[in-house]
């Protein structure tokens, strides 16, 4: 258990979500794969918390607040989801395209 | 920290995430997809207990795979009819998304692969000084953005229940009831 493997753990988990992200067409999945991407963020703070400074507290701080600010996230992006489902009917999001110019 | 057991327990439990995470991305039912974010959310928990960061191994379990998790399967509930496993989950961008998702990757473990991090064998405190000191930094130095984060929470509560909130017809008035007749002496 290292410093360097727990950072590629982490940029494999980013790439993950970052594809989730990308390729989903229902949007729920698609918030799913930026909780991933976030997730990854704070084992990456986590990481560098263990290993590099063990004993300051500003990494915890952040990862504390990245957190409340990921569940906020899962709230609003849900709630706004199921407000286009009851005006458009689908979740799909290549279906909701009444703004493509 | 390098003991053998911490090297397997690190191994097994990031593979736990890592194909989890495949799941939640390349599963064709949303359920399942949701259902795998609970394997990847406890592998990370466990994660943070192999990095001795204890309280957000308790936090990870309680937010994420209790809070968070509940949110994305209700919100699948409510969605269930557009929710068919037959019809196709990856837009055309798929094509695109691998090898984009392969460069970001390579670009970014070869840059942290290349550094040579200054690591320090430090161990830090205890777990339960570790919560102190944290909440102590939330009350101290950190109160402005510890407060901010709140704000942010509430805000973000009550702009859920405001979108989300179905709009009802206004109920049509009760019928009049009939006076209650009095009861003789």
């Amino acid at each position: 258990m290292t410093l360097t493997g727990c950072l590629v753990v982490s940029a494999l988990l980013f790439a993950i979500g970052a594809f989730g992200v990308i390729v989903r067409r229902n949007a729920i999945a698609m918030i799913m794969g930026v909780e991933l991407m976030l997730n990854a963020a704070n084992l990456n703070f986590l990481a560098f918390w263990r290993f590099t400074a063990p004993n300051s507290i500003e990494p915890q701080v952040f990862v504390l607040i990245g957190i409340t600010i990921a569940a906020a996230e899962a709230a609003v992006g849900l709630a706004v989801i199921l407000n286009v489902y009851r005006r458009f009917g689908t979740i799909h999001l290549d279906e909701i395209s009444t703004l493509k110019g | 920290m390098n003991s053998l057991g911490m090297q397997i327990a690190f191994y097994g439990l990031s593979a736990v995430v890592l194909v989890a995470a495949l799941a939640v991305v390349t599963r064709r039912n949303v359920a399942h997809a949701a259902f795998a974010l609970l394997p990847c959310f406890l592998g990370l928990a466990g994660l943070y207990a192999a990095l001795d960061a204890d309280f957000f191994f308790v936090i990870q379990v309680l937010v994420y795979a209790g809070a968070i998790l509940v949110l994305f399967v209700f919100a699948l509930m409510l969605t269930r009819d557009v929710v068919n496993p037959t019809t196709p989950q990856m837009n055309r961008l798929t094509g695109y998304a691998v090898p984009m998702a392969l460069v970001l990757l390579l670009v970014t473990s070869a840059l942290l692969l290349m550094h040579n991090w200054r690591t320090t064998a430090d161990a830090p405190a205890e777990a339960g000084r570790q919560a102190a000191d944290l909440g102590v930094a939330l009350i101290g130095p950190y109160a402005v953005p510890f407060e901010a984060a709140s704000l942010i929470l509430l805000a973000a509560l009550v702009g859920a229940v405001v979108l989300a909130k179905t709009e009802r017809e206004p109920e049509p008035e009760p019928p009049a009831l009939a006076p209650i007749p009095e009861e003789g002496p």
